[in-house]
């Protein structure tokens, strides 16, 4: 489905938002921009959403409904069921369990690593800063599917298959150079004179990363860190080959062991349900955290 | 104790370093051996006729590479989905981060569901997307003939040009969030009082956008594009499940070719050598795009 | 030596007898029920590793002493592969016994992964499964595949329809053309004929048949020559493309995998499918039960129709500690017993030739006397350790042709030239 609003459409509610931004306008005046606004947000709805209802509708129609011809929308009495989600069984529970584990140690590691080295590459002068970031970009260009073989070579000489570490270190590792990069980006455009009070107060470096420095980038480390944390929730192939017990196995996995009723079948239901269910977490989660991107507004009044 | 500048110098840098080495080590180990154990290789040929022993080979892997016709066309076929698809996901992406910067009831919310696309497993969307754009069963037709936008089914993934259309716009779909986000976490940290200033002179809205918004933002938009050119050009999975590569390999992404000439036909050196030139070949795109925006950046300060 | 009489001494006998039994305890009988059970491990598709359940629970009740450990995989068959080829290159595969599909052979075999199974089965014993199935086990004259469930393409067509029409079915490729294009005129279908034309692996297995059928080839795999530029060989393509050209097969075929094609069929707007057997049971069970029959691929006159050689069997890790043990598991699996349980439930094409005829299957599936006559004349893919790249090339240059991007003789062409290079890289 192309969901592409159309150009001028953009233009005119882009640029009504430009007009609508930190402006002081008298009541009178919003109708029009609100308007506008309305319907740029509804657009970018329909774009966000209609596949994920289609794949929600996918998960309550029955087999037959799903390949009818003509395509079956809103599905009647018959056509609706609840079967697929019951195929998945208790197990699934478990899978988004360990799912949440795996993401949440390499969203915290990530953040936990990359965040004083994103610092101290945005604010101290250190020898070798240049060598450091070039070593982060180039690490970042590097395909990660083609990671695969040489980290196998790895996780075996160090026996770590069926360890969650050897899904843990490698999600850290690919998702360290955005972060790195993202919050670096952050730290350079922080007021320098925030640390330099902080420390004619007599703050010792460290506390005053974790007390002054920290507080203010909470939104770039919420951004950074959803989305790590997806990345790792989803991810399908180093999952596949370095974990093979089926009780320690992540969501994309289960959902790739779905069958059908022949081993050609695509079971189009039951993945679609498992897709919904798995990601419920997720959304739950972003929608928890997705207010904390907005302190940066208030951080940022700091700034003067 | 007074600090000579010297020894501040020395405690800075050894902070610096102490800061540093965590996300260096980990880097490192994940990174450090597949990259070089790839350069060593591509100079050996390891695969079923050397009985999957290695055997040196000097350049013979690359000699080979100039004239596989198939690998030069993949990296077409990348390029053109790359360049189409971060285009046109920072196009919308931008839009939607600013539509997200505004205050409005449910803004959470909204927030919440433009994430959805990111969020959703990529492998299975793949497949969601493949039966979305069938040509019998697939809601993309059932919905343009009900429109009365085309007559005939279209088999969007049977013919080359709208299979590659299918597979950017999905990606476009799927990723349009990544870049949303970040350039929206950028957009957070501008002060306001920035833009009333800029008001109380008689900018317009648009050269507020010009003038503060776009400078401020563009290292986030640096970023999102850098991580975005490199995650479209290593693509797999998307592509894997929804064409496989075909029709006739016009949507074989390198990966893909990479992955089957690793895994599938164990050609291991040959596979080296692909990874270290696609891995060259970016980085030259990189720093080419780098030296380009800081002349640029020269020619703007020039003005 | 004297034997000294037990009379002698109660105590003396006693003690003796005592020994004995002790003795006997420790050598013959302690070490069955102390003895750890040996663990054999195998992956597979997670549906099929549903299906073993019953196999497995029998043949450990009757060897008490071996452990069947399922492994259940993803339900792509590629991933298996993949799964299986990443436990092979850490030298040290978790996996005792192999189960694997028969594209794989020459490639595991020519890595040196599979241990050699002729010391286990003798050349009497393969001659009770089918020939095709034995065949695509070997590799270099070396056995080291054991076939378990067979499968080979073939053609459905609609019984109800060709009667209307006054029709027999179809033996040569122009009668297939003539006839769908006569019912499509009639208006009774809309399409006359389905097949698999996506760029993966099917439609290189559909494609040896078409090959075969018209006389051509694909690759020889004892001269290592290629025929896919011959004559014969763009022929057989040339058919697959005035299928689409004629409107006879449906433009998305070329997107289409064996789940498309059978949709449709069953759909019931369809007059004739290529497939594999697995869509007999579905159909059955549709609206089209009783409306289609099953016959081997048309051919042109004068030649031999084809079937695609596929299906599954065992093969033995050539690291795995427990290499007898394996073979139990393999001899046990591929007993006529066992098989026929197996079929029963699940309904796969056996690979025991006298499974076809068997009444308690018959009974159950009425068309396997006829699936043997398919299954009989069945072809290989090439079995060359490169199958994998030359399948990948034959597939994107049919890919090209089907979809207008170069005629069927360029296409085939490069890809004959390309397969040359391949062959010649490797020898």
């Amino acid at each position: 489905m192309i969901h592409q609003p159309d150009p001028a459409l953009l233009t005119l509610v882009f640029l009504t938002i430009m007009t609508a931004q930190n402006t002081t306008t008298p009541p009178k005046k919003i109708p029009t921009q609100r308007i506008l606004l309305w319907v740029g947000v509804a657009l970018m709805l329909l774009f966000c959403l209609a596949p994920v209802l289609w794949q929600i509708l996918t998960s309550f129609k029955t087999n037959p409904a799903i390949s009818a011809i003509p395509t079956v929308y809103i599905p009647n009495g018959d056509q609706l069921t609840i079967a697929h989600y019951f195929s998945l069984g208790n197990e699934f529970l478990r899978y988004i369990l360990n799912s949440f584990l795996v993401s949440l140690v390499s969203t915290v590691v990530c953040l936990a690593v990359g965040a004083p080295a994103a610092y101290a590459l945005a604010r101290l002068k250190i020898p070798g800063e240049q060598i450091v970031l070039a070593i982060v970009l180039v690490v970042s260009l590097f395909p990660y599917v083609l990671l695969f073989l040489g980290l196998l070579e790895i996780v075996k000489a160090a026996g770590l298959g069926n360890n969650y570490l050897a899904l843990i270190v490698p999600y850290t590792a690919i998702n360290l150079p955005l972060t790195i990069l993202v919050l670096r980006s952050f730290f350079q455009q922080l007021p320098k004179d925030l640390e330099d009070s902080a420390k004619i107060d007599g703050y010792q470096t460290v506390p005053m990363l974790l007390q002054i420095v920290l507080p203010m980038t909470i939104p770039a480390l919420v951004t950074t860190g959803i989305l790590t944390f997806i990345f790792a929730w989803n991810e399908f192939i180093f999952a596949l080959t370095f974990i093979t017990r089926s009780e320690l196995q992540t969501i994309p996995i289960a959902v790739a062991k779905l069958g059908g009723a022949s081993v050609f079948e695509i079971p189009y239901g039951p993945i679609a349900a498992a897709t919904v269910l798995g990601t419920i977490p997720l959304v739950l989660l972003v929608l928890f955290f997705q207010r904390r991107i907005v302190q940066g507004i208030t951080a940022g009044a700091v700034k003067g | 104790m007074p600090m000579t500048p010297d020894t501040r110098r020395q405690r800075e840098s050894r902070t610096g370093w102490i800061l540093m080495t965590p996300a260096l080590m980990i880097l490192a180990l994940v990174f450090a051996y597949p990259i070089l154990r790839a350069f060593w290789l591509s100079t050996f040929t390891q695969n079923l006729g050397t009985q999957l022993n290695a055997e040196f080979s000097g350049l013979t892997n690359y000699a080979r590479l100039i004239g596989d016709s198939r690998f030069w066309q993949s990296l077409w076929n990348t390029s053109l989905f790359t360049a189409f698809s971060i285009s046109l996901e920072l196009l919308i992406g931008l839009v939607f981060a600013l539509i997200l910067n505004q205050t409005f009831r449910g803004r959470g919310l909204v927030r919440t569901v433009a994430l959805i696309p990111w969020a959703l497993p990529t492998a299975v969307m793949g497949l969601a997307w493949a039966w979305i754009f069938n040509d019998q069963f697939g809601v993309v037709n059932d919905l343009l003939i009900r429109l009365g936008f085309i007559q005939e089914r279209i088999t969007w993934l049977g013919e080359p040009t709208r299979a590659m259309l299918a597979l950017i716009c999905a990606d476009v779909w799927k990723t349009t969030p990544f870049i949303a986000i970040l350039l929206l976490a950028g957009l957070q940290s501008i002060p306001g009082d920035l833009y009333e200033a800029h008001a109380i002179d008689g900018a317009s809205p648009w050269q507020s956008f010009r003038h503060i918004t776009l400078p401020l933002i563009a290292p986030q938009i640096l970023i999102a594009l850098l991580f975005r050119f490199a995650q479209s050009f290593g693509i797999f999975d998307l592509v894997q499940v929804m064409t496989g590569g075909g029709p006739a390999g016009a949507t074989e992404t390198v990966s893909i070719y990479i992955y089957a000439t690793v895994r599938r036909y164990l050609d291991f050196g040959y596979g080296a050598a692909l990874v270290v030139v696609t891995f060259l070949i970016l980085i030259v795109a990189v720093l080419l795009t780098a030296g380009l925006l800081s002349k640029t950046r020269v020619n703007l300060t020039g003005d | 030596m004297r034997i000294v009489p037990f009379k002698q001494s109660p105590w003396l006998r006693f003690i003796i007898l005592m020994g004995a039994v002790i003795l006997a305890l420790q050598v013959f009988i302690l070490p069955v029920f102390s003895q750890q059970p040996v663990t054999v491990r195998v992956m597979m598709q997670a549906l099929e590793a549903q299906q073993w359940q019953p196999l497995k629970a029998n043949f450990e009740a009757q060897n008490p002493d071996i452990k069947l450990d399922i492994v259940a995989g993803p339900n792509d068959t590629n991933l298996v592969e993949d799964l299986y080829t990443s436990a092979f290159l850490l030298g040290d595969s978790p996996y005792d016994l192999i189960y694997l599909d028969i594209a794989w052979v020459p490639k595991f075999a020519a890595a040196q992964w599979l241990a050699p199974l002729e010391q286990y089965v003798s050349a009497a014993q393969l001659d009770d499964f089918l020939a095709g199935d034995v065949a695509g086990g070997r590799y270099d004259g070396q056995l080291y595949r054991m076939p378990f469930r067979s499968d080979a393409g073939m053609l459905y067509y609609r019984t109800d329809l060709l009667a209307a029409a006054g029709y027999d079915p179809p033996a040569t490729f122009d009668q297939l053309l003539d006839i769908s294009q006569a019912l499509q005129e009639s208006g009774a279908v809309q399409w006359g004929y389905v097949w698999q034309g996506k760029q993966y692996e099917g439609i290189a297995a559909m494609f040896v048949e078409v090959l075969a059928g018209h006389g051509a080839f694909w690759i020889d795999p004892d001269s290592l020559e290629v025929g896919l530029d011959a004559p014969e060989a763009i022929a057989a393509l040339e058919f697959l493309r005035a299928t689409i050209q004629n409107d006879i097969s449906p433009p998305g075929v070329t997107t289409y995998a064996e789940e498309e094609t059978r949709r449709l069929f069953q759909s019931g707007d369809v007059a004739f499918l290529r497939n594999w057997p697995y869509v007999f049971a579905l159909a059955a069970d549709s609206d089209l039960a009783g409306q289609f029959a099953i016959k081997p691929m048309v051919h042109a006159p004068g030649e031999k129709s084809g079937a695609c050689q596929g299906g599954w069997g065992f093969g033995i890790s050539a690291t795995s500690r427990h290499p007898e043990a394996t073979w139990r598991v393999i001899e046990y699996l591929s007993s006529t017993e066992a098989q026929r349980d197996y079929i029963l439930e699940t309904g796969y094409v056996p690979s025991r030739i006298e499974l076809f005829n068997d009444p308690e299957i018959v009974a159950k599936y009425s068309h396997y006397p006829d699936l043997l006559a398919v299954v009989q004349n069945s072809t290989l893919r090439p079995p060359i350790a490169q199958y994998a790249q030359a399948s990948d090339i034959l597939q994107r240059f049919l890919s090209t042709a089907l979809t207008d991007q170069l005629t069927p003789t360029a296409a085939l062409e490069a890809a004959a030239q390309e397969t040359r290079a391949l062959l010649g890289r490797a020898g």
